[in-house]
Order: structure tokens, then sequence, then C-alpha cells
């Protein structure tokens, strides 16, 4: 009976340890949540951000503290910035609560993600709450919240914000000295008038585009339309306004013409735009910056 | 059946002992076993993990062997030059670090590196002075990535070397006939004097035969115009029809002639590695 017994026992030992046991379905239920975040970090300084992000998924069912919960949406956050993936990494970074040790990155870095992904607003808030452990720290704040008031151009904002410019912190005074350039420019900006632009091209075909900025494409805009002028006349003094000649000539010349008028409008409109994007692409990289040198 | 009995139990106090913890060992075995059954992103995390936790060189080995394995079976060749650049240690024996560079040559080839797999064969001497580097297979890589990058004298140079040391007939070497590549400044001279010229020095009659009825009407509308006095219109439409055609005519003859050349290039040098493979294969 004892015999029967460790016989059955004997049997059974082995499917059960393959069953509990077996490397592949012990690896799929990692233990240490400590040791697998280390992990998912070990793979993002190998610049292996898939496998760490995957790594840090299969996390996710193991959280038991607000504080891994901290954790793994830091790690999450900061690899979807890492890969440029902005708005997954300002909805993680942002949930990281104020007890975590990666609280004052997360923020920073999160506000910058939010200011990037085109919420200005948005990250203004948030900005306005970044923790300041010192000095230093209080004029990064300032130097990121006069870089949103310079995207929207907010310009009492900025004059607000530079007041507690020192333009003495190494990390910070490059940019701030060219936030202030920024200023400069940005408030020197002509605006040019879609209407005006209109009216010139009107007057002279091409003067429009000079007017908007785009002195090239102005004359390139004159030429075709003075030559058809030029060949409508042609049709119109050798043959008589009933002469197919001056009929097809005036046509084109009709659609060039108005054509040009349209476009003299767009162009104030995508000229003020090639200027907004270059300058909010500095104010940006300028803001970026310092929070690389001081939270890196 | 007790020594079995007791067997099993000590196996299981072991593993129990490990608190949830795999042994390198096992890690490497899940890995591998992920590996085969064709999960290679996850075999890849595996075998990362392997390292990650530090093992003793053996299975470092295996284990950086292994990813390198799964990056090549997911086609990210770039990433193993990478993998590898940054795995190779001096903590490897000089026969593993060449047998790791010639991995890394071969995935530069075939992510499309081939300066830099070039580059990284022309090391290979001065890393190890005491081994024979160049093998048959990296003399393959040497051959096809010269090829890639048109350096044909160079290429069949390699390629004699290759048939000399495995003994084979040197005499029927694709690089007897290289390419005939035309000239694009040729194109572009015929192009500007004799309209749709280039063109059919590219291989293109058709398109040749385009240009030319093109600018003939330009040139035609421009002459009649201009001697019935229409001077504006000569000029405006006839010139401007024929000039601007013409212009356009040269930069399509180059155009035509660059395709037409790399058109030959990849012809000839899918022959030379079908010929290449056939060779090394016997």
């Amino acid at each position: 009976m004892v015999k029967k017994l460790l016989v059955l026992v004997g049997q059974a030992i082995p499917f059960w340890f393959l069953v509990f046991q077996s490397p592949i379905i012990r690896a799929q239920t990692p233990a240490d949540f400590g040791k697998e975040w280390r992990f998912a970090q070990y793979l993002s300084d190998k610049d292996a951000f898939p496998e760490a992000v995957y790594v840090l998924e299969q996390l996710e069912p193991l959280i038991q503290t607000a504080a891994q919960k901290d954790s793994l949406l830091y790690l999450r956050g900061w690899l979807a910035y890492t890969t440029k993936e902005l708005t997954v990494a300002h909805q993680k970074l942002l949930l990281v609560s104020v007890t975590s040790p990666f609280y004052a990155r997360s923020r920073y870095f999160g506000a910058y993600c939010l200011a990037f992904a085109g919420n200005r607003d948005s990250a203004r808030v948030v900005m306005e709450t970044l923790p300041i452990p010192n000095s230093t720290f209080r004029e990064l704040r300032a130097l990121q919240l006069a870089g949103v008031a310079l995207l929207q151009r907010r310009y009492e904002d900025f004059d607000q914000q530079r007041n507690a410019f020192s333009y003495t912190s190494y990390a910070l005074v490059n940019e701030q000295k060219r936030f202030n350039k920024y200023d400069s420019t940005l408030r020197a900006e002509k605006h040019r008038s879609p209407f005006v632009a209109g009216l010139y091209s009107a007057i002279l075909p091409g003067l429009g585009k000079v007017y908007a900025g785009k002195p090239k494409q102005g004359i390139a805009a004159f030429l075709p339309i003075l030559s058809l002028g030029l060949l409508t006349y042609e049709g119109l003094r050798k043959d008589g306004p009933r002469s197919a000649r001056f009929i097809g000539f005036g046509s084109l010349f009709t659609l060039f013409y108005v054509g040009n008028i349209w476009g003299s409008i767009l162009s104030v409109k995508a000229k003020r735009n090639e200027f907004k994007r270059e300058y909010d692409n500095k104010i940006l990289f300028d803001m970026h910056i310092p929070v690389r040198s001081l939270l890196n | 059946m007790t020594t079995r009995f007791c067997l099993i139990c000590t196996f299981l106090c072991v593993a129990c002992s490990t608190n949830g913890q795999l042994l390198p060992v096992n890690q490497l075995y899940l890995a591998d076993s992920l590996a085969g059954a064709g999960r290679f992103f996850e075999a890849g995390i595996a075998y990362e993990r392997v390292l990650f936790n530090q093992p003793d060189s053996a299975a470092q080995l295996v284990a950086v062997a292994g990813k390198i394995g799964c990056l090549k079976q997911q086609s990210r060749f770039a990433a193993a030059v990478q993998y590898i650049n940054s795995e190779v240690t001096n903590s490897y024996s000089d026969s593993t670090l060449l047998a790791l560079s010639h991995d890394q040559i071969t995935c530069a080839y075939l992510a499309g590196q081939f300066e830099n797999s070039l580059s990284l064969l022309e090391r290979l001497p001065y890393l190890h002075p005491d081994r024979p580097t160049e093998t048959p297979v990296m003399s393959v890589v040497r051959i096809l990535s010269l090829n890639e990058l048109q350096r044909w004298p160079e290429a069949a140079e390699a390629y004699r070397k290759l048939l000399a040391h495995n003994q084979i007939d040197t005499l029927s070497t694709p690089y007897r006939q290289l390419p005939r590549l035309k000239s694009e400044q040729k194109a572009i001279a015929l192009s500007t004097f004799i309209p749709g010229g280039g063109q059919f020095y590219a291989g293109k009659p058709g398109e040749a035969i385009l240009s030319i009825l093109v600018e003939s009407a330009g040139l035609y509308f421009g002459i009649t115009n201009f001697l019935a006095g229409y001077y504006l219109s000569a000029w405006g439409v006839g010139a401007a029809t024929f000039g601007s055609f013409h212009s356009g005519g040269i930069r399509r003859a180059e155009v035509l002639v660059k395709q037409y050349n790399a058109r030959q290039a990849q012809q000839f040098n899918a022959k030379v590695k079908s010929e290449l493979l056939k060779q090394v294969g016997q």
C-alpha cells in the first residue's frame, strides 16, 4: 500500500514540477518588481527601447504600491520621450506623484513635452506648479514659463517672467539672452495684411508677393503674366477682339492674373506661418537645452 | 522508487530556494526555447535578461550570440551592427572577438552599410594580426560590397583571389565583361545640340521622338508666327515652348542615363552574386 502510494506520488511530482517550475512559466510571472524595473532601465540604457517598453508592459499587473506605479509611469514616460512619442510621454510623466523621487524630473520633462506637442495652455498651468528646490530651478521654471509666454506671444507674461532672470547661471544664461532677442524680434514683426498684398498684386502682378516677403516668387509670377499680357495685346492689335488668339491668350492672362492675386493673399499667411514656425522651433529648442542640462 | 522520490524532492528544494528567480542556465534555456519557437523579439529580451544578471563569461557569450541571432532573424541588421559594437569587449578571447567581428561585417552588408562593412574588413588584420581574418564568407562579403559600390576592378581582384584560394578555374570570371555604363555628360551634350539625342543615347527612342516632336512644334510655331509678324507670339509661345522643352529634355536625358546605369549595375551585381554563390557552394 505504502509502495503504491510512493509510486503515485513519484509519478505526480514531475507533473506538478513541470506545471509550476517550468522556466517558461516562471519567467512569465517575474516576482521582483524592482529587478524587472531595473532590467527595463538597463534595456533603455542600451537603446533597446521597444524591448524596454515590452518589459514595462509585462510589469503593469505586478504593481502593488504607489511608489511602484510612479516608477513605472516615469520610466514609460521617459522611454516615450526618448522615442519622441510626446503625447504618451506627457501623459505618463505628469501622472507621477509628488512623493516619487522622479517627481521633479517627470514634471519638467512632462511640461516640456506638453508645450512641444502644442498644448501651450496646459503646459503653462503645469509649469506654474513646477517644483523649485533651489534658486537655479526658480530661474529654470521662469525660463520655461517665459518660453511658453513667447510661444503664445503673451509679451506681458514674458516681461513678468524675465524679471526672475539673473543671467548668472551657466546652464541658463545663453538661453535667457536668446529669449530676450526672440522677444525683440517677435515684437518687431510686421503684421502684413493679406488684403494689401492682394491689392498690390492687382496693381502690379507679383508686387503682393514682394510685399509678403517673397521677392523671388514675385518676379517669377510677374514674368509669365507680363508675357501673357503682351500676347493678348498682340492678338487684340493684330486680329481684333473676336479673334481666337485674343480670346485664348486673354483667358489665360485673366486666369493667371486672378490666380496671382489669390496667391499673394495666401503668401502673406504662408510667410507668417513660416516665421511663426521658425521662432517656435528656436524657443522650444532653448527651453529644452537647460532642462536636459540640469535634470539629466 | 525511494531514491527517485528523494531526488525529485531535492531538485524541488533547490528550485524553490532560488526565491522565484531563474538560474542563468534556466534563463538561457528559456531564451533558447523562445527562439526555437520563432518568438525572436521575446527571445532577444530573454537573452538580455541573462546578460543583465551578469553571468559567467561562457553564458554571457551564449547570450550575446543568441541576441545577435534574434536581431538577425528579425532583419534588424543595423541594430545588430550597433549591438555587436557595444558588446565587443576585451573580456572575450581573440577567436571569439574575431567571430563577433565576422558577424558584424555580415550584418553591416545586410543592412546596406557597404562602406562600413569594407572598413570593418580592413580593420581585421590590425586587430587580429596572429590569425587569418579573411575567411571565404568574408571574401564574399568584400566582393559583394565592392560590387554594390561599383568598385569593380577591386572586386575582380578579390574574386580572383577567392577562386585561387578555393582552387577553382579563374578564367570563368564574370568580371571579364564589366557592365558598359553610359556617360551622363555625353547625354547632356547630345541633348543640348541634337534634340532627343540624349534620350536615344540612354536607350529610350520613344521619349526621344516625343521630345523631337514637341521641340519641333515649338520651333515651327515660333518661326511661322515670326514670319507672319506675330513677334510676341513667336517669342512668348514658340521660343518659350522650344526653350523649356529643350532644357527639360537635357535634364531628362541625364536622369535616363542614371537610371540605365543603375539597372546595368544591378543586373551585373546580381549575376556576380549568383555566380559567386555557385562557386563558393561547390
